[in-house]
């Protein structure tokens, strides 16, 4: 938005006499809502021009301040001021307007339209702007961020089988970039495939003889946040392969609990037990081996 | 990125504004935390990622610094968990809007398990051999060494990453960033390796590199941004090959086997992107990303088996290449202040172009020799999609859209496939404190044709329909609820429901259902005291059909898991101040039932069982202004029955060679007590 000569002086007008100092006269720590944290932050940095405290200070971004500072009856409320997060008053694009006049570039590019935009999120929804460590970018508390809407993602990492988000060791925006991405689940890169290459390159290829689904989409036999089977797989082999393996011969065949150790078909076991396919068809991400056309070299 | 561009700000008369209150941090600060755990118990699972793996005291070491100048100038050094094999260690130092450098250290554990046994000697390197006492058998029951060769071996990997980056910015609009990645990964994991239908699970080497480079230019202007990026991935591996002896071997000339390990591979990749604001209203954004994917390893010999005379190959190594293209082009526009349309296309392409040829091959070292051809798969995406949103007052929004989603694969039973969907959802805040979201599609993806392919031997079954490109009928819904209870008690109440369905899949997967119910609540309990619950649970059942008798279905397949996960954490400040204490108590229960049914009276599966249960009190006592003292105990247990390893012992299969992993259960106790300073 433009500014004009005429209408800055109009704004002007709204704003208090003394800035920050206006401000910080109330809301001490004591208040109710205390704000001096914010001098912990990037943004109360008077030497970089483009933060709010080397221009309008608090009111950069919360807005002229003037009536909202008047003294009021006791019992009475103040004027409001533009407050941020999922509970303001503040239309939702307005305030992320205010953020998006300095933060557009960058991640936040393909923000508009993007899913978390049309699901009406507030930057400050999950960004804490005055908090010294503003816990959505810290690595071990993130995901607590990401779970107060993806509630089931919790539950996922506590699966026997798992990344390793509940250890704290990676976070959700290794994969995925909430504010907007090209792809369904908001990921990092272009296709699912390229943003699981990023840690696990060797699964890349290309393979002289490859397994199409794996060079496809790894979440058609994996299940990335989590599983209650083996390796994140949606399910265990051999019913995994047999959705989409049944050619005549011993992948056709229905493998039953006969098969179990001590049961009535042993013979069938080694289909089933240990790794089932997988005891011989280890390679089914891809081999290179000019005999591993069936991923078993 | 160091920072972004500034706004316009009004002209304003601030010579009264001095910010005499402003509270600016300068010089150092930060905590340091030193201290002693204790681990009660060995287990790989509890320590999987973490690396509490081992009975025994370890280091506790976490630091936070801050430096910032009055110049702009500032410092954050972050210490993770120093005394554990997950320990990181990130510097991110500069001058705040002019440049930004980045060192970051990371381990990353993978403890995978600690059960494993096997005859062979030199695991973790690439040869495997078995004991001079070996006696080879055509079954395991027969390898009358084994239980005096068996040795346990734990499997586990780590990541060792350093990573240094940096980022200028020149004026306001331009900034310029580099990232490299150099990632070593080394241990063991797990493979196998068979001689026609006889087995032996093997431990595989671990030892690549990973390295990565991210450069960017951005400029970020008031009404156009636009991004133009590199990226690599160059990857390597120190071992070609896994060679192990043939545990079977009784005679003639099958006596060893040679598997191919993850070749050395590279992908680089141009990005460009761009985002133009026509107005206040309209903006258009546009990515596009160029890579090149390949691979030109030397190919291993097509058998290890001196007995087999194999033709030269056509080719010594794959020359592999696949080209990507990844585009997208977006436009969203308010057309009134209630109505807003959005319109997006996006084309994936992964078009291989690996030559083709005829390789000699001799399928697990065991003659004849045949020939096959290598197919390079090739995929093309394009997905269009159209929406409007329309807000019916300030406090509820509704949003409707179609997308249309077509596929086309080479070499495949299905050339091309279009999946059209159908979604609509709504947000409203029904009163100040209640906010609904409601949403649901309905997609059709049809298939314009399904092939069974000539050159897969045998046969494969012609009523099969490989999901991934079947026909399918998939319908979503979604419910969310949130409640606030004045500004201490927050509700939340979600519901997901997706149902996939086959049904003209005869063979294969023919449904795919889940369900997941989620509730959490917080509420803050006077000035001193916040609890937290929550709760979901999670519902997957699929049913799949097959035919043992290469024609119509005679068995189906029904997989059904469950989880439920609950949690409560509860936080208490006993002297406001000066003594907090807190509590957490999770558990995750899941259950997977597999059921076959084939007609017979068959054994039926024992459920796959997890259960897990944590336990977590913590007190932290400031002992001075600057220092605290903070105890932890952690109690978890953990308990998993699994009947694809319960029981199986490396001789149980005859013609496996099993490690005799067991499902791993534990009970631990970890005490932690630490000092921290704070400055």
């Amino acid at each position: 938005e433009e500014t004009s000569p005429a209408s800055a002086s109009l704004k002007a007008s709204g704003y208090t006499e003394k800035g920050a100092d206006t401000c910080l006269k109330c809301h001490d720590e004591e208040s109710e809502f205390p704000v001096f944290s914010i001098f912990k932050t990037k943004h109360a940095q008077k030497a970089d021009k483009r933060t709010p405290f080397a221009g309008l200070q608090c009111e950069t971004c919360h807005g002229p301040g003037a009536e909202h500072a008047k003294k009021v009856p006791e019992g009475q409320k103040q004027a409001p001021i533009i407050k941020f997060g999922a509970n303001s008053k503040v239309s939702v694009d307005k305030q992320n307007k205010l953020c998006l006049d300095c933060h557009q570039g960058n991640a936040r590019n393909g923000w508009q339209a993007s899913t978390h935009q049309g699901g009406d999120l507030a930057c400050a929804s999950c960004h804490k702007i005055h908090a010294p460590r503003d816990p959505v970018l810290a690595k071990t508390t993130q995901p607590d961020v990401c779970y107060n809407c993806h509630k089931k993602e919790r539950s996922d990492f506590f699966k026997p089988s798992t990344h390793p988000v509940r250890a704290g060791l990676i976070t959700c925006s290794e994969c995925h970039s909430p504010h907007g991405s090209n792809t369904d689940a908001l990921l990092v890169k272009p296709t699912i495939n390229q943003t699981c290459y990023t840690c696990h390159a060797e699964k890349r290829g290309p393979f002289l003889w490859e397994h199409a689904p794996v060079a496809e989409d790894c979440t058609i036999c994996h299940n990335p946040h989590g599983s209650v089977h083996t390796s994140l797989l949606k399910k265990n082999p051999p019913l995994l392969c047999q959705q989409c393996h049944a050619p005549s011969g011993h992948p056709s065949v229905a493998y039953t609990g006969d098969s179990l150790p001590g049961g009535s078909d042993p013979a069938n076991s080694a289909f089933l037990l240990a790794r089932g396919c997988a005891n011989c068809h280890s390679q089914v991400h891809g081999s290179n081996h000019p005999s591993g056309s069936r991923w078993m070299r | 990125d160091t920072g972004e561009a500034g706004g316009t700000l009004p002209a304003v008369d601030m010579t009264e504004w001095k910010c005499k209150y402003c509270a600016f941090e300068e010089g150092f600060s930060g905590t340091v935390d030193l201290g002693l755990g204790y681990v009660s118990t060995d287990s790989y699972k509890f320590g999987e990622y973490t690396g509490l793996t081992d009975e025994g005291l370890y280091l506790i070491g976490d630091a936070d610094l801050r430096y910032r100048g009055a110049d702009a100038s500032y410092l954050n050094v972050d210490v993770s968990r120093l005394g554990l094999d997950s320990r990181s260690l990130g510097v991110e130092g500069g001058k705040q809007g002019k440049y930004k450098l980045t060192f970051e250290y990371d381990e990353l554990p993978h403890y995978i398990s600690d059960s494993v046994s096997t005859p062979f000697l030199g695991t973790g390197t690439d040869t495997l051999t078995l004991p001079p006492t070996w006696v080879g058998a055509g079954s395991t029951g027969g390898m009358t060494d084994l239980a005096n060769s068996l040795h346990s071996v734990n499997l586990d990997t780590k990541r060792k990453r350093l990573g240094l980056g940096a980022a200028f910015a020149s004026g306001s609009q331009w900034e310029y960033a580099v990232k490299v990645r150099h990632e070593v990964r080394e241990g063991t994991q797990r493979t196998a390796g068979n001689f026609f239908f006889s087995t032996a699970q093997l431990v595989m080497p671990v030892d690549t590199v990973t390295d990565q480079v991210d450069a960017s230019a951005t400029y970020t202007g008031k009404k156009f941004q636009a991004r133009l990026a590199y990226y690599g991935s160059l990857f390597s591996n120190e071992n070609t090959a896994l060679n192990w002896q043939n545990p079977y071997f009784t005679g003639g000339t099958v006596d060893a086997g040679q598997i191919a390990l993850a070749p050395d591979n590279q992908f680089h990749q141009i990005l460009a992107s761009a985002g133009y604001q026509f107005t206040d209203s309209t903006r258009a954004t546009a990515d596009l990303a160029f890579g090149r994917m390949t691979q030109n390893e030397t190919f291993l010999g097509a058998t290890v088996n001196s007995g087999i005379v194999v033709p030269a190959q056509p080719r010594s190594s794959l020359e592999g290449l696949v080209n990507t293209l990844n585009a997208n082009l977006k436009i969203t526009s308010a057309l009134t202040q209630a109505l807003r349309l959005n319109g997006s296309y996006t084309y994936n392409d992964h078009d291989n172009r690996t030559p083709q040829a005829s390789y000699y091959w001799v399928s697990t070292d065991i003659p004849p020799v045949q020939q096959r051809t290598n197919l390079p798969y090739s995929f093309t995406q394009g997905t269009l999609k159209v929406s409007g949103d329309y807000r019916f007052t300030k406090q509820t929004k509704a949003s409707l859209g179609v997308d249309s989603d077509t596929r086309e694969r080479t070499y495949q039973e299905v050339s091309k496939s279009t999946e059209n969907t159908v979604w609509a959802k709504a947000n409203t805040r029904v009163v100040d404190n209640v906010y609904l979201t409601l949403k649901g599609a309905h997609a059709e993806r049809d298939i314009n044709g399904y092939e069974v392919l000539p050159w897969v031997s045998p046969a494969e079954n012609p009523l099969l329909r490989k999901y991934n490109m079947a026909d399918r009928v998939r319908d979503t819904a979604g419910l969310r609820a949130d409640f606030t209870i004045g500004s201490a008690i927050s509700l939340g109440f979600g519901y997901d429901y997706a149902n996939d369905d086959y049904s003209k899949s005869l063979i294969g997967l023919t449904e795919s259902k889940d369900t997941t119910l989620a509730a959490d609540a917080s509420a803050r309990l006077g000035k001193s005291t916040s609890l937290h619950v929550y709760f979901t649970n999670e519902q997957i059942r699929s049913h799949q059909a097959g035919s043992a008798g290469g024609l119509t279905p005679d068995w189906t397949g029904e997989n059904y898991d469950s989880v439920n996960t609950g949690g409560i954490g509860v936080k208490h400040a006993l002297i406001a101040g000066k003594f907090d204490i807190g509590a957490d108590y999770t558990i995750s229960n899941a259950h997977g039932e597999i059921k076959v049914y084939d007609g017979s009276a068959n054994a039926p599966f024992p459920d796959l069982v997890s259960r897990l249960g944590s336990v977590k009190l913590y007190a932290t006592y400031r002992l001075k202004d600057n220092l605290s003292l903070k105890g932890t105990y952690w109690y978890e247990h953990y308990r998993s029955d699994d009947w694809q390893l319960d029981g199986v012992t490396p001789s149980t299969i005859s013609n496996v060679l099993a490690f005799g992993e067991q499902a791993p259960s534990y009970y631990v106790n970890v005490f932690m007590l630490s000092l921290r300073y704070k400055f």
